[in-house]
């Protein structure tokens, strides 16, 4: 990390020096294959969805093809847990020729690294950022992981479907996170909109593990319904907390908690949460047939997770792009700029059959997406492992 | 009330396993001088070893992958075993990082930064092991005991009594064994006065061992509990631990084993005690209180002045 921290600063000063965009005008080098780039938290504490997202990558390098049917060239860069490894990592990425960039992994990360890439012209598909404000941040921003406001209120109507008597909710959220907050905003207009607004709002830091002082004050207000926007190891800990500390109630969590990751955290504990997600194994198209197939090929029979299927999503769009845009405008003769303008708008006003659905995109980027559900999570017996089991 | 003893034993819990890790860097400080910054990475070993001995299997991701050991072992045998390990480790970090830049008469500040390597490489390695995944140490690791039990009516998970418990028996045994053995002693005496201690015939290099050695329990031991009461949250889940500690060697009294032990539980409870509409900010609460100790005691609680002789 600090190595690649290193090399991003070199591409800075770069970049600064005036040698970096002079590569811009430069024609774009297809000879390995189509150059993209992604940048996803392959250290830090977000590492646990990083993992599922180069999964998710790397079944797309196998399966998709770039213009003229050559492979993607895919550079990979750790882009750590925070702004700057993600911000030092687009911008060698950027520097290396990409043209187009998939990640970073956390909506935090996109608010810091995004504008370099729309600055410097490169499209960026945001494989997993949910906050509200990313594809705004500008033309060239465009995301396949549906925003926090179209999917989080259904895991709460799912929930009072389910359990209509629910009377007092309780929510916590992340203060320092920006997935959270824009996520929790969401939840408690959610809630609000069915008659229950929140009786308590307890606010955790980033990488708390220990939530005991928080779920002290929020049970003292006996509440039977609990609503977190939290990161996955985070969200594990509380729920495993709550739970021993005696609550019996519901729990509703957000898209930080859409990962298997979560199941050794929270084990046995984790049986019944709730969760909308933007992906769903069980979705009966050829597209996701497929994916599905060659997860559980690769992974000895697991069933593949939301993250892994958005990043395999993103690469998918990103080639399938530049393939029509070869097709009638050969990317050969295009300099590096042009040919990450010309992909961008290509890619925008394409519809795509993928493991999400049929999805496209707004023209300011953001994904229009037919699809979405509700799934409850099942622990098999002895708590170490379990499902995302969907709910009609 | 029982909202405030709820907090008191929350704050006491929390207080406890940075005591605990405090203890370590105590220990190495008094008898160099310097921080180590590599104990973070074997409090996170100590965890990951208790995990495995407890017969937990590696994930899907590192050169480890799926890795099990053929025997299962009881939690408290795990967690001593896991201490050894860590011992074992925290021995080697001082071989490669700290005795060859003493041996050189370098300035202490180069084995601070080497200590801080170390302790990078031991984490990067432990990813390339094991992967990044998240683990927890199963509940079931406490037999038949409750998950949590009711205590003048405030409500306590087991697994925090089980901390407190251990941390004050570490401590009191600890501090036995500085002021009862020959081997404490003789610690005691290297941090005190290496020059004069080396006189009296004792071997300073192996009671620098001695203490790393020791450090290295702690935090094994420490790192087992909290994969216990929470989760291992990846390799990296012990650099929070590790500027918490820093925070409570400070505040407590550099060198001093009792500041270590009343520093934590202060930062502890003072976490605890935060409100809860702000409990998003303890850290902030903690570290501030921290600063305004220091203002008034610049050597920390329970810290000596510093003799220099002229």
């Amino acid at each position: 990390m600090i190595g690649a921290r290193a090399l991003g600063l070199v591409a800075l000063l770069a970049a600064l020096t005036g040698c970096g965009p002079g590569a811009d005008t430069k024609p774009l080098n297809l000879s390995a294959g189509l150059p993209v780039g992604a940048a996803l938290s392959l250290t830090g504490n977000a590492n646990v969805y990083g993992q599922d997202q180069q999964i998710g990558l790397r079944l797309a390098q196998e399966s998709v093809k770039g213009p003229g049917g050559k492979p993607v060239a895919l550079r990979l860069e750790d882009g750590g847990s925070d702004e700057q490894s993600a911000t030092s990592a687009f911008n060698l990425l950027i520097e290396g020729g990409a043209i187009a960039l998939i990640g970073p992994t956390l909506s935090q990360q996109a608010f810091a690294a995004d504008p370099i890439a729309q600055r410097r012209g490169v499209p960026v598909v945001a494989p997993s950022n949910t906050a509200s404000g990313i594809p705004e941040i500008g033309s060239f921003i465009s995301r396949v992981s549906a925003q926090s406001s179209v999917i989080a209120p259904l895991s709460i109507a799912k929930a009072l479907e389910l359990h209509p008597g629910i009377k007092r909710a309780a929510v916590f959220y992340a203060h320092d996170d920006a997935y959270s907050t824009s996520e929790t905003t969401i939840f408690q207009k959610a809630l609000s909109a069915k008659g229950l607004p929140p009786v308590t709002v307890q606010r955790t830091q980033l990488n708390d593990q220990d939530f005991q002082n928080q779920i002290t004050a929020a049970l003292r207000l006996k509440p039977d319904l609990i609503v977190l926007s939290l990161q996955a190891v985070d969200g594990g800990n509380l729920i495993r907390q709550l739970r021993e500390l005696g609550y019996r109630g519901v729990i509703v969590v957000g898209n930080g908690m859409n990962t298997p990751n979560i199941y050794p955290i929270c084990q046995k504990h984790c049986d019944g949460i709730l969760i909308a997600q933007a992906y769903s194994p069980e979705l009966d198209t050829p597209a996701n047939r497929e994916f599905v197939r060659r997860y559980k090929a690769a992974k000895g029979g697991a069933i593949p997770p939301q993250l892994t299927a958005q990043a395999f999503t993103a690469l998918q769009v990103i080639s399938e792009a530049a393939d029509r845009l070869d097709r009638r405008q050969p990317l050969a003769k295009l300099n590096l700029r042009s040919a990450r303008a010309a992909l961008n708008s290509e890619l925008l006003s394409g519809r795509y059959q993928t493991p999400l659905g049929e999805i496209g995109f707004t023209a300011d980027g953001e994904v229009v997406q037919k699809q979405f559900f509700v799934a409850q999570v099942r622990m098999a017996p002895g708590g170490r492992t379990g499902r995302f089991a969907l709910l009609n | 009330m029982d909202h405030l003893l709820q907090l008191l034993v929350n704050g006491l819990s929390s207080g406890a396993v940075y005591a605990l890790f405090a203890l370590g860097y105590t220990l190495v400080f008094s008898v160099l001088g310097v921080i180590n910054f590599a104990h973070g990475a074997v409090f996170t070993l100590g965890a990951y070893f208790t995990y495995l001995l407890i017969g937990g299997a590696v994930g899907a991701n590192g050169l480890l992958a799926g890795l099990q050991l053929p025997f299962t072992l009881p939690f408290p045998l795990a967690l001593l075993l896991a201490g050894v390990g860590a011992a074992a480790v925290s021995l080697l970090v001082e071989a490669a990082a700290f005795r060859p830049l003493r041996r050189r008469g370098a300035d202490p500040l180069l084995a601070l930064i080497s200590s801080l390597g170390a302790g990078v490489i031991l984490v990067n390695l432990l990813q390339l092991l094991v992967g990044a995944e998240s683990y927890a140490i199963p509940t079931s690791a406490l037999g038949t005991l409750p998950a949590a039990v009711s205590l003048g009516g405030a409500q306590v998970r087991t697994v925090q009594l089980l901390l407190m418990a251990i941390a004050a028996l570490v401590v009191v045994v600890l501090t036995l064994w500085l002021e009862r053995s020959r081997g404490g002693k003789a610690l005691q005496a290297v941090a005190e006065d290496p020059t004069t201690a080396r006189l009296l015939g004792i071997n300073s290099d192996r009671m620098v061992q001695l203490a790393f050695g020791v450090s290295g329990f702690l935090a094994g031991v420490a790192g087992g509990l909290v994969g216990l009461s929470v989760s291992i949250a990846g390799p990296y889940f012990g650099i929070g631990y590790g500027l918490k500690g820093l925070g409570v060697l400070v505040l407590g009294g550099l060198g001093s084993v009792p500041g270590a032990v009343l520093g934590g539980l202060i930062v502890g409870l003072a976490e605890a005690l935060v409100p809860a509409d702000y409990s998003g900010f303890k850290d902030a609460v903690a570290y501030a209180f921290l600063f305004a100790v220091l203002l008034l005691r610049p050597r920390g609680l329970l810290g000596r002045p510093t003799i220099t002789k002229v």
